[in-house]
């Protein structure tokens, strides 16, 4: 596995989309470090909520 | 809007995951059926301008509820199942489309639908109709009871966007939902944070560039700050989808069903074959196990898989969007597809593999690499203005890219 590749493992495994952490990452689902990265996503979604927005994709 | 409203979390999401892990097995799919009809009831009066007219729509998922029970392996009432699908998605979203293509404008098209509406999220739960007709038809699929069909059709979490879900994959999810709560709720709520977090700060953000994309900024604009525009909206829509994708599967899981992932790093593949792999992935397979193979697929000649391939893209194009400029956004890449098989054919490769982009025994160089790369990006970034702007207007914005 290259770097490229450890980064993008890290990426998806951060952003909630694959169960098991890559290779040499010691960060298991419940540590609260988890908590830590939760406030500070629900604190950029309250920062920048104010603007208006659709979904693109969805038909109306 | 509905994703980033409190009403989905707190009067839908919450209290159905809650209420499906602790039911029983018997009473799992009705939870589901329950909420997602009164889902699609609440969202179609109060947030898309339906009103009542769309929330009565539900009777068309009655009406698949009920012949969907009759399909057997073989049975020629699949067929009826499916022209039923096309024909509520073609009367609902393309009526006026195409009767326009005949009979003009709105002033001189008399059979105009004034008031036309889109039920929520037709485009996506036309087709799960469509997919599990035909695998009932050709046996791929048992039938399953009624309640663990409707949990099928009124999963509302991908009802309005997709993916596109298989019902042989949703079935043993439904019936055998996943044990493990904590990992669950743990990937279900980090998915759907980073999905709002994507949502409003990265594609709503750079709706301020995108915005631009008019005739009246188009007609002043350096030729450099024309592509940064269209660039840009390429990134929004690539995070307004995936956003959305991650709010469905991260929603899914809370359930603790699993929902087929569609965005796999897109921007960074190499060729145009990896990227349709790689861009809303639950409707590419869709198109090929659905129009590409009953075409004939991959088996003819070179000139025959090419027309196959401009048929899908055709395809995918219309579905997009009932207008000129999503039939030219579908050829515009049914074309580049075309143009990659006809290159690899020519380079002597001509093997399934290469054109698939599979890595070949040889691994390119990194410069190549590159190339690649930088063609795909830039190509399918260019093909967005026909998504983004009407026909005129896009053909006014290259016009001023390459004409001055």
């Amino acid at each position: 596995m290259n770097c490229f590749q450890w980064l993008q493992w890290l990426v998806e495994y951060v952003e909630g989309a694959r169960d098991e952490g890559p290779p040499g990452l010691n960060l298991s689902l419940s540590s609260p470090l988890w908590g830590v990265v939760w406030v500070f996503l629900m604190a950029f979604i309250v920062l920048f909520s104010g603007q208006s927005s659709k979904f693109i994709y969805i038909d109306f | 809007m509905i994703f980033n409203t409190a009403a989905y979390y707190l009067l839908f999401l919450f209290p159905s995951a809650l209420a499906f892990r602790r039911a029983s097995s018997q009473l799992r799919p009705w939870i589901i059926a329950l909420f997602g009809c009164a889902f699609f009831v609440y969202f179609s009066v109060t947030s898309l301008g339906s009103g009542w007219f769309g929330a009565a729509c539900v009777g068309i998922f009655v009406w698949e509820s009920l012949i969907s029970r009759l399909y057997t392996p073989g049975a020629k009432i699949c067929f009826l199942g499916i022209t039923a699908s096309v024909l509520f998605l073609g009367v609902f979203k393309y009526w006026n489309f195409f009767t326009g293509l005949f009979l003009g404008s709105r002033e001189t098209n008399h059979l105009y639908w004034v008031g036309a509406f889109l039920p929520l999220g037709i485009s996506f739960f036309t087709f799960e109709f469509i997919h599990y007709a035909v695998d009932r038809y050709k046996g791929k699929t048992e039938a399953g009871t009624l309640g663990e069909y409707l949990a099928f059709i009124f999963f509302f979490p991908t009802m309005v966007a997709g993916p596109i879900k298989r019902y042989q994959d949703f079935l043993p999810c439904l019936r055998e939902p996943n044990r493990d709560w904590v990992k669950d709720w743990n990937r279900g709520v980090t998915r759907i944070m980073w999905g709002l977090a994507k949502k409003f700060v990265l594609a709503d953000s750079l709706t301020a560039l995108t915005d631009h994309l008019n005739q009246k900024d188009i007609a002043v604009a350096p030729r450099a700050i024309l592509l940064v525009w269209l660039f840009a909206y390429g990134w929004k829509i690539y995070f307004d989808f995936s956003a959305y994708s991650d709010i469905a599967i991260g929603s899914g899981r809370l359930f603790g069903i699993k929902i087929p992932e569609n965005f796999s790093w897109p921007y960074f593949q190499t060729n145009i074959t990896a990227f349709w792999r790689h861009w809303h992935i639950s409707l590419n397979k869709w198109l090929v196990d659905y129009v590409f193979i009953p075409l004939g697929g991959s088996r003819g000649s070179l000139a025959f898989i090419c027309r196959n391939v401009l048929i899908v893209m055709l395809v995918s194009g219309i579905w997009h969007g009932a207008g000129v400029n999503f039939v030219v956004w579908g050829l515009w890449h049914g074309v580049l597809l075309v143009i990659h098989r006809l290159w690899a054919y020519w380079l002597g490769e001509g093997k399934k593999e290469r054109v698939e982009g599979v890595t070949p025994d040889k691994p390119a160089s990194l410069p190549s690499r590159l190339a690649s790369w930088a063609l795909t990006y830039i190509f399918v970034n260019l093909g967005w203005a026909f998504f983004v702007m009407d026909m005129p207007t896009a053909l006014f914005y290259f016009h001023r890219l390459f004409g001055g």
